[in-house]
Order: C-alpha cells, then structure tokens, then sequence
C-alpha cells in the first residue's frame, strides 16, 4: 500500500521542517554575530598575526562554497580527529563560522566609516581604547552595519537549506521526502518555496523596522 | 591524526574535468544570467508600470527562495510537463534564472546611474528606443556595472556546487567519488576549499583587469 495522496499531516512535518531551519537560523547567525564582532574588535586594537589569520580565514570562508565548508566539517572532522559529529554540529559549526566571515568584513567597514578625527578627538580627551570603541565607535557603526547585515541575515537563511545534504531533516528534506512519495514536484516545491520566502520576507521586515529605530536620531522630523 | 594530500596525486585528473564542468557551467550560466538581467533591468526601469510590477515580482522571488529549492523545482519538475533534459542544462538553466535575478539588480543600478543628459541628447538625435538601449544605454550601464557583476559572477561559481545535489559531477561532485575512492575526506575537501578560493580569487582579478581596462577613458578624469 502506497500513500501518494497528501495528507493533513504533512502540513505538520512542512512546520517542522521549517521550525528546524529558522531555529538553526536563529543560534547560527547569534553566534556568527558574536564570533564576527570579536574579531573586527582584535583587528580594530592591530593584534600583530592574529589581526593577519583572521583575515586569511575569513577570506577563505567567504570565497569558498558553504557545501565544501559543510562536507570539510562533517565528514573531514571526523576522519582526521576521530571525533562523533552529528549533523545539527556540523551544521551550526560551518554556518556559524560563514556568518562570522560576513560579519566581520561588515563590521571593520562600519568601524572604517567612522572619520579618523572622531577617534583621535575622543583620544585627546583622555579616553581609552575601549572607550573610544565602546562610546564613540560602536553606536555610529552600528547604526551604519545594520542595513548590509539585514541583506547577510536574509541570506543565511536561504543558506540553512544546505544542510539538508548532509542529513539534516529540515524544510527541503522535507521537501525532498515528500517529493518521493506523492510524486508531484510542482507543489511540493511550491509550498517549500513558499514557505521560505516568507521566513525571508519576515526576517527582512523585521530588519526594517530595528533599522528604522537605530537611525531614528537622524531621521527626517519635517518642518 | 595524519595529515597526508599526496594520496590526491592519482585523482587530479579526475578532479581537473569536474572543475572544467564547473568553469563550463558557470560560463554558461553568466552568459544566461546577464542576458536575462540585461532584459528584466529594461522592463525594471520601463515607463510600463505592469512590465515594472512583474519584473520586481521575478526579482523578488527568486532572490527570497534558496537555490536548492529551485534547483529541485526545475530537476523534478520539468520532466513532470514533459521536457526531459539532462542535469548539465537543468543546473545552467536554474542558475542563469536565479544569477538574472542578481544581475538584474546591478544592470539596473547602472542604468539608473547613467547621466539623464546623454538620454535626451539620444532623443533629440532622432534613435529610436530599440537603438538607444542596445547601442547607448546598455552599453554605459554594462560598463559601469562591471565590478558588481563581477561578484554576481563568483557567487555564481560557489553556488554552481550545488549542481552536485542534482547528480552532476562537477568539481564538488567529483570530489564526493574521491572521497569515496579515498576514504579521505578532510584531505580532499580541504584542497577542494583552497582550489575554490583560488578560483574565485583569480577571476577577481581579472574583472578588476576588465574593469579598468573598460573604463580607461573615465580613469583620466580622476586621476
């Protein structure tokens, strides 16, 4: 017996599918965000050598396709080291480490937009390196990398579909396995489409609107 | 823990012809891309306002959907209508759709940068509308677009991997049979990695080549 016809239930396993996508979504791009941030924070004090890895491993990472990065962590970890990954690992390693490459070229950027005479005023005055950073630097760049990192964050998500490659079971596995069964590719792909266009369109208008409350100090009052 | 890359030496020819599938494919699809982009960034900044609606509508789905999803779409689909056509064109096909819909946005920010004086002085000349985008229009905007298109470009190469989920062996794709020859998984994708980065590096290059090379007349003004 062969059940090709949809059933109510696939609408739960679509959820879930998407509910593993934006979950994963979600911790990768946090600690994406923090790895990327630290980093533009070694380079912004000139750590000697550290400042030059960085850059040639975040280089690497973003000239380099996230399937490679995906089978180089999920299969080449293992086989040199000897260690268990499970597919969920293995995805939130590779992908945390893409957003951090982004993020990081993102933030040194933002930090560069700052004019040199703010930081050299701030030093006079007798601040601190991590003052400067902290008071001076960090709200205007923020204000600046938030645009462009709304554009990264919408495409991380589209990225999360990768993992469904090495086994993990999200929205296009699901896709996939739903595919094989009813045999009607049009609608299944439809649906999956669908569905993560909106998490897109979400992830985007929500976005706006954080955008918009950043740069609300400089927003156009009228007369 | 052993790190040994000379067990790759057998399989180089083997890898060499799926990163000539990859360098076939990726051309192609360019090809495709900038064409279809060069067509939807026309019918984008068109007085139309129907052409404009349904331009934005493609631009905006096919940036919001992951490229595995359409990729599945096209691979299952089609042959469900009737078209049957192998991997090689369904990969060419799906990415010159979704690289249009990048390059579509950077054709579109060229001509939207073009100076409006050379438009009118297009029209007081007499063209006609077909003439003054094929021979002026088009050409401005390509020119100045050459550097984003680049990076359309090398996205394309890196997401041109996905094509080995669709079982055609390209450089990715041919590295999975190595891995499965070898049991050597982190020697392989780990070259596989740099052979990627260096790719992509070098065809930086030679955009930037291309693009001071078309530009060399505006270069004078600046410096």
């Amino acid at each position: 017996m062969r059940f090709t016809e949809f059933t109510s239930f696939d609408l739960i396993l679509l959820a879930q599918g998407l509910s593993v996508n934006v979950a994963l979504f979600l911790a990768t791009s946090l600690i994406g965000l923090m790895i990327g941030i630290s980093w533009a924070i070694v380079r912004f004090y000139r750590v000697p050598l550290l400042c030059e890895a960085i850059t040639f491993v975040s280089e690497l990472l973003k000239n380099s396709p996230v399937l490679v990065q995906l089978f180089l962590v999920f299969f080449g970890l293992p086989g040199l080291f000897h260690i268990r990954v499970t597919p969920v690992t293995a995805a939130t390693i590779t992908l945390s480490a893409n957003t951090a490459a982004f993020v990081y070229v993102i933030a040194i950027s933002a930090i560069e937009s700052i004019g040199r005479d703010q930081i050299e005023a701030a030093r006079v005055f007798g601040l601190s390196r991590w003052q400067v950073l902290r008071h001076v630097v960090a709200p205007q760049a923020a204000a600046f990398a938030v645009g462009p990192l709304i554009a990264l964050l919408v495409n991380q998500l589209q990225v999360t579909s990768l993992i469904s490659v090495i086994g993990v079971v999200d929205l296009t596995k699901i896709g996939n396995i739903l595919n094989m069964r009813t045999l009607k590719p049009f609608i299944v792909w439809t649906a999956v489409g669908l569905l993560y266009y909106a998490a897109a369109k979400l992830v985007a208008w929500l976005g706006s609107h954080f955008e918009k409350r950043l740069r609300a100090h400089s927003a156009w009052r009228g007369l | 823990m052993r790190l040994d890359l000379s067990i790759l030496l057998p399989h180089l020819g083997f890898l060499a012809q799926g990163a000539l599938l990859t360098a076939q494919a990726s051309a192609l699809a360019l090809a495709g891309s900038v064409i279809m982009g060069a067509f939807v960034a026309i019918a984008r900044t068109s007085s139309s306002a129907l052409l404009q609606r349904i331009s934005f509508i493609y631009v905006d789905i096919f940036r919001n959907v992951p490229f595995i999803v359409q990729l599945f779409f096209f691979y299952y689909g089609l042959p469900e209508i009737g078209i049957y056509i192998d991997a090689f064109a369904t990969g060419v096909i799906a990415l010159s759709i979704a690289g249009g819909a990048y390059a579509s946005d950077v054709i579109r920010a060229g001509i939207l940068a073009i100076d409006q004086g050379i438009i009118e002085a297009a029209k007081v000349s007499g063209l006609s509308r077909r003439v003054m985008f094929t021979r002026i229009v088009l050409p401005i905007a390509l020119r100045t677009s050459i550097r984003p298109l680049g990076s359309v470009l090398i996205n394309m190469i890196l997401t041109s991997s996905i094509f080995s989920t669709i079982t055609l062996n390209e450089l990715t794709g041919s590295a999975q049979i190595v891995v499965s020859q070898t049991y050597r998984p982190f020697e392989v994708y780990i070259v596989l990695l740099v052979v990627y980065a260096a790719l992509t590096y070098l065809v930086s290059l030679a955009i930037a080549l291309l693009h001071r090379r078309l530009n060399r007349d505006m270069m004078e003004a600046i410096a």
